[in-house]
Formats: C-alpha cells, sequence, structure tokens
C-alpha cells in the first residue's frame, strides 16, 4: 500500500507539472479483427496468455501459458501448458493471423515476434516461427497490436531504431512471416492539426474503409523505470496526443486529431450500423468517441474514467459484442470500471470493482457473461513490494455484478507477469484435410 | 454504394447464381463447434467512396508456387499458367458447397464482376479468373466440367476450373495460399463431405505475385474492381523480397 502511495503521489506530481503519462494494453474476443473468422461465440476452452519472464522466477524466461477455462473440465481454472521462447525481451501483446490458426506474440525490447501454432492442438501450442527482421526491415521497434487483414497482419509499432523516441510506424508481415510494407505515421499536418508520428493500438472499420490508430510513446520511456521517468520533465513530454484516421485501401493518413493524453485502446462497436469508435485516455483519463458527422470523422470527449486528478491511469478497455458496454481496468487503484454505453455520446459508469493491488488488461468473452483480468502492465512500471500482484483472474458478469470465478498466481506458479490474454476453442468433429486420405469415396 | 443496394444486388445474383448449386448434398462451412461462430452473417457493406483505380498501390503481399494440377479436361496442367501472364483473382471452392456466405457467395462476386470485367474492352483480355477445388475426392475433372459449364461460358473472357488427382498434391497449394480447410467428421469420427474453410479470393498479378485477398468482410465488388483496373494499368513492380 505505500508503494501504492507513493507511485500514486509520483504521478499526480508528473502529471500535473507535465500533463504526460501512458500505459499499454489491448485483448478480448470483441477486440479481434473483423478478418477473423471463427469468433467464439460461446464457452472459450483456453486463455493463452503473453507472460513476461522474471529474473530468479522459475526459468526466468518470457512465456505463452495456457489455462483450461472451460468450467466443465476437470482442470479448470488450471495452468495445463507453459511454452518458453527463451530469454527476457519484454512480452507484451498478441494478435491471431485470419485463420486463427497462429497467434503472433511481440516483444517490446528486442523486438521480436514469436508465431505459434494454436490451431493444432490449442491446449499445447507450439512456436513455428521467431522473427528477428522488424526493425531491420522498417527502422521501427516494439511491435505492439498484432492486427490481421486477409494472409497478413499489420503491426501497429511504439519506437524507432534510430533515437528510440516515439516517431514510429505501422509494419505489414504476411501470414509466412515474410516483411510485406512499411508505414510512417505522420509528422505532417493534416487538415491543420499537426501530427506526432507515435503509434501503439490499430482498429478497422472494413464498410468505412477506416483504420484507426492511437499513440503511446517510445521505447526510451516505456522501458525506463516508472519512478524515474515521472521526474524526469523532458522525458515526461514525450507521450502522444493523437489518434489519426488512414484510408484503409490506400492506407493514406487523411485525418488527426488531437486527443491529450496518449490516446491507448481502440474498439469500434461491432453493432450492425455502430459506426463509431471508443477510446481511454491514459494520462487524462477521459473516454473519447470517434464518430462520422457530415461526411467527415470526428473525436470529441465524451466522458471521465474514475478522479482524473488522481490519476487512476485507464489502461486496458474491453466493449460489448453489442457496443452498449465498456469495462475499463484503471491500473493504479486496482479499479475494474463498467461504463453504459448505451449512448456512446454519454457513457455513464454504472459498476466498479476493486480486482486487484494493479490491474491492466480485461477481457470478456463474447457473450459478456465471464471476464478475466491479469496484472502486468511494463515490467519497469509494474508495481513493487506487495502491490506487485502477479495474477489472472476470471469473474462472471451477471449485468449487475462481478463474482469471482478463479484465479491463478502468476508468482506462486513461477511464471512471472502475465499480460495480453486470448482465447481459444477446441476443435471438436473435424480432421484435417491431409488426415481423410487420398482414397475417393 | 449503400448497403441496401448492396445487398439488393447480391440477392439478384445470387438467385441466378443459386440453381448452379442445386443438386449438392450438405452445408459447408456451418460449424462443428459450438462455440465458435465461421464469421460475419451478412455480405460486407461498402459505405465508402471507393478509391479511384490507379491511385494507390497494392502490397505484394505474397508470391505463388506451381503445382501440377488438372483442367476439366482431365489434363495436368501447371497452376503457373493460371497464375502469371494476366491479372488473375484465384479461388478455392468445392461444388458440393451451399452455405450462402461461402462458396456461392464467391460466385456471386465473381459472377457480377465477369460482366463488369467483359463490360471494358481494356480489362476484358487482361483479367481470368481461376477456381481450384478443394476436394479433388469428389471434384473430378468430368465432376467440375459439368460444373464449370453451368457458367454460362463467355468466350469474351476466361474463367477456368482446376482439381488435384488426389489430396497430397493439393496440400501444397493450400499451404502456398494460406488457405485453410478442415473436414467435419460424423459421430463416428469419419470425414463427412463437409469442408470447413474460410472464403478468400487472391487477386495476383501478372508476375504471379498475390497483391490483394478478399475474405467475406472485404469482399467488396466495387473495391476489387478499382483493385483490378490498378494492376492492369500499373506497370509492375519490382519483387524486393
Amino acid at each position: 500500500m505505500r508503494n501504492r502511495f507513493r507511485l500514486s503521489m509520483l504521478l499526480t506530481a508528473a502529471c500535473l507539472t507535465n500533463g504526460l503519462l501512458a500505459l499499454p494494453a489491448i485483448a478480448d474476443e470483441t477486440c479481434n479483427s473483423p478478418y477473423i473468422s471463427n469468433l467464439i461465440k460461446g464457452q472459450e476452452d483456453y486463455i493463452h496468455v503473453w507472460t513476461l519472464g522474471v529474473e530468479h522466477l522459475g526459468d526466468g524466461s518470457d512465456k505463452l501459458v495456457t489455462i483450461d477455462v472451460n468450467p466443465k473440465s476437470k482442470a479448470y481454472g488450471k495452468v495445463i501448458n507453459s511454452l518458453s521462447v527463451g530469454g527476457r525481451g519484454e512480452a507484451h501483446h498478441m494478435g491471431f493471423t485470419d485463420d486463427r490458426r497462429y497467434l503472433w506474440a511481440g516483444n517490446l525490447d528486442d523486438s521480436k515476434i514469436f508465431v505459434f501454432d494454436v490451431g493444432s492442438n490449442p491446449a499445447k501450442p507450439t512456436l513455428v516461427r521467431t522473427i528477428t527482421d522488424l526493425p531491420a526491415k522498417t527502422g521501427f521497434i516494439g511491435p505492439h497490436t498484432f492486427y490481421a487483414l486477409p494472409g497478413r497482419l499489420v503491426i501497429g509499432m511504439l519506437s524507432n531504431s534510430r533515437d528510440k523516441g516515439g516517431v514510429t510506424g505501422l509494419a505489414v508481415y504476411n501470414n509466412k512471416g515474410e516483411f510485406v510494407a512499411k508505414y510512417a505515421m505522420p509528422t505532417t499536418a493534416i487538415g491543420g492539426v499537426q501530427g506526432d508520428g507515435y503509434g501503439y493500438d490499430v482498429a478497422i472499420n472494413p464498410a468505412r474503409n477506416a483504420m484507426l490508430t492511437s499513440s503511446f510513446a517510445g521505447w526510451e520511456n516505456y522501458m525506463r523505470n516508472l519512478g524515474d521517468l515521472v521526474k524526469d520533465p523532458a522525458a515526461m513530454k514525450h507521450f502522444g496526443n493523437t489518434l489519426v484516421m488512414w484510408n484503409l485501401k490506400t492506407l493514406q493518413p487523411t485525418q488527426i486529431f488531437n486527443v491529450p493524453g496518449a490516446p491507448l485502446e481502440i474498439r469500434w462497436a461491432l453493432a450492425p450500423g455502430q459506426d463509431w469508435a471508443i477510446t481511454a485516455t491514459a494520462l487524462t483519463s477521459k473516454l473519447w468517441l470517434v464518430k462520422q458527422s457530415a461526411g467527415q470523422w470526428q473525436a470529441k470527449e465524451v466522458g471521465t474514467i474514475g478522479d482524473p486528478s488522481k490519476v487512476p491511469l485507464p489502461v486496458d478497455i474491453s466493449i460489448t459484442a453489442d457496443g452498449k458496454g465498456l469495462w475499463v481496468n484503471t491500473f493504479m487503484d486496482g479499479i475494474t470500471h463498467y461504463f453504459d454505453l448505451s449512448d456512446p455520446e454519454h457513457p455513464r459508469q454504472t459498476y466498479q470493482l476493486h480486482t486487484g493491488a494493479q490491474v491492466n488488461m480485461v477481457s470478456q468473452s463474447w457473450d459478456g457473461k465471464r471476464l478475466y483480468i491479469t496484472s502486468s502492465l511494463l515490467s519497469q512500471w509494474d508495481k513493487t513490494g506487495q502491490d506487485n500482484e502477479q495474477f489472472l483472474r476470471a469473474f462472471n458478469w451477471n449485468g449487475h455484478a462481478l463474482t469471482p470465478a478463479f484465479s491463478v498466481d502468476f508468482t506462486q506458479e513461477k511464471l512471472g507477469r502475465p499480460h495480453h490474454m486470448k482465447f481459444s476453442a477446441k476443435s471438436t468433429q473435424q480432421v484435417a484435410l491431409a488426415d481423410t486420405g487420398p482414397v475417393r469415396r | 454504394m449503400t448497403e441496401q443496394a448492396n445487398l439488393h444486388r447480391a440477392a439478384g445474383l445470387r438467385r441466378r447464381v443459386w440453381p448452379l448449386a442445386a443438386g449438392v448434398a450438405v452445408c459447408a462451412l456451418s460449424t462443428a463447434r459450438a462455440a465458435v461462430d465461421p464469421g460475419p452473417a451478412a455480405a460486407p457493406r461498402t459505405d465508402f467512396v471507393v478509391p479511384a483505380a490507379g491511385t494507390y498501390q497494392l502490397q505484394e503481399i505474397q508470391r505463388t508456387s506451381d503445382a501440377e494440377l488438372l483442367d476439366v479436361a482431365g489434363r495436368a496442367r501447371h497452376l503457373a499458367e493460371f497464375t502469371h501472364g494476366k491479372v488473375t483473382l484465384l479461388t478455392f471452392f468445392y461444388t458440393s458447397c451451399t452455405d450462402p456466405l461461402g462458396c456461392p457467395f464467391g460466385y456471386v462476386t465473381l459472377s457480377q464482376l465477369r460482366a463488369r470485367v467483359v463490360a471494358d474492352a481494356t480489362l476484358a483480355s487482361a483479367v481470368r479468373f481461376v477456381n481450384v477445388s478443394l476436394d479433388p475426392l469428389e471434384d473430378t475433372p468430368a465432376v467440375i466440367r459439368r460444373y464449370a459449364a453451368r457458367f454460362t461460358p463467355d468466350p469474351r473472357f476466361e474463367w477456368s476450373f482446376l482439381t488435384a488427382a488426389s489430396i497430397p498434391q493439393l496440400l501444397p497449394v493450400l499451404d502456398n495460399f494460406g488457405q485453410d480447410v478442415s473436414v467435419e467428421t460424423d459421430p463416428r469420427g469419419r470425414p463427412t463431405r463437409v469442408l470447413h474453410h474460410m472464403l478468400k479470393v487472391f487477386l495476383i498479378d501478372t508476375r504471379g505475385v498475390v497483391r490483394e485477398i478478399y475474405s467475406l468482410a472485404y469482399l467488396q465488388p466495387d473495391v476489387m474492381l478499382n483493385d483490378i483496373r490498378t494492376l492492369v494499368m500499373s506497370p509492375p513492380l519490382a519483387h524486393t523480397r
């Protein structure tokens, strides 16, 4: 508790003086790319957790941890597989390929990408490829968001190899792991709004030919000890303050929006005709809506998360499948918030629960009945001492309250710091085409 | 193009194309995993002004590999003959696929595109369509010949249908294109005729390089036509990978 108070004070002071600071996140079934097949709309069987290795804890390596989350299973709530990749590179986020057979997992420090086969046997993923040429091919480092396009992934980057600051771009790799293209985040003005060149999340609305990106910070900040960082006024100025709208087909930026305070996760409403997106700003603790008006996309502040003066630091968000609800985790106070989004212009918080000493990622099932939360933000930003809880916690949601279902203590299990989660389901009553035999019926 | 107009037009084409699938047995893409949804439940919308042809570059996504397949006459043919020299739209299908948002939706889209390509003198001879069967066990050359004949062959346009002599000969093609396929089994674990696959249409340039991939959420005819025009009017790019 003392650590948390001290850190809060530091962050508050830093934000008051500099107005800057931010954090990463992203997850869940409702945030998957619209190009991904086989959305799991019933009970998920497994959760894969991309986990940062911790020195002297277990094998100390980054790893993909698989947990059985089907209540009907004998292994419910248990770790059933742990696949170490060797070394620590700041494991962070993951994304499926469009066929959902492969899970790409990125490292923010060494910029490696690990490709896991989760389609053949989701209970026991295998590492099939390690991609190491991202900095050399693009000049960008810190692969953050992995967003499927047909046959390829667009990767939202955080930094660059030249000065390790926040100016960065997007990379595209095909599903075979081959580099395809790169695109710089805009650093010039578009429509009178100056681009800052920063990057973070990527989210696409195919029906509108719209791709929206957000902005965070470079390696120099996200790999720096948080206590030191917030005491450095110059460094605290180096956070993103923009959203960028892109023409998806041409991959040209078309609009830039000033969104102060590091807008992080982006979620498009999924219900047909609901062509708006929402994001949360980490530093200023606000919800922003991006919506078309008179043929132009516009971004506007629509709500507040917690008490911004206390710097709760909103991190991950999770939108319901019908677009009428939004979960928001605030890292510093460990609170999970639920907002009624029935009127996205006026979000209303209707519920909150303290779910841990520190909480980052939040993932909900497609039906909204189950919620999963992990604790780790970044290895250099997580709390210390007793507040350095490292867990995955599962809850059931009845529309009014969260009820604990199970918890996995990642420190006790000697696994590390759990970060991003992705769901998978058993493949039943199907066999590979190769297993059907070449016999003509 | 509004959603309503799109759907109306697709529905009209579907009525014209749907009899092609008559007489087939089972539905594809129906999911055996109760928890899993195969994809979007409706045709994709195109609620935007489609970028003009030639104003953008298409990515060089991947090279295509060669393979030996069979044409409708049962002759051995190199797949490379069908992926080079013209701008090509290639898709995988099987003749007993009946899911309205599976292969038949692909037929709807390609039929519509063929009409528009043929109507443009600069495109008609520069573009081809290719359908490769996912089911070599059932889709023999004779079967796909009868199937192709139902498409009212147009002498002004090249639309080819291919199959493989066996599953082992098909697998490298699927692997190269990244086309996922699995086979539904019956309660006794035996393979049925239902193939699970994601509908994809591959746009290939004259050098055999995939330049766009359209899956269901992205199968937007106006966009596809402008992508075709973009490739036809553009000089080939040097392949850098």
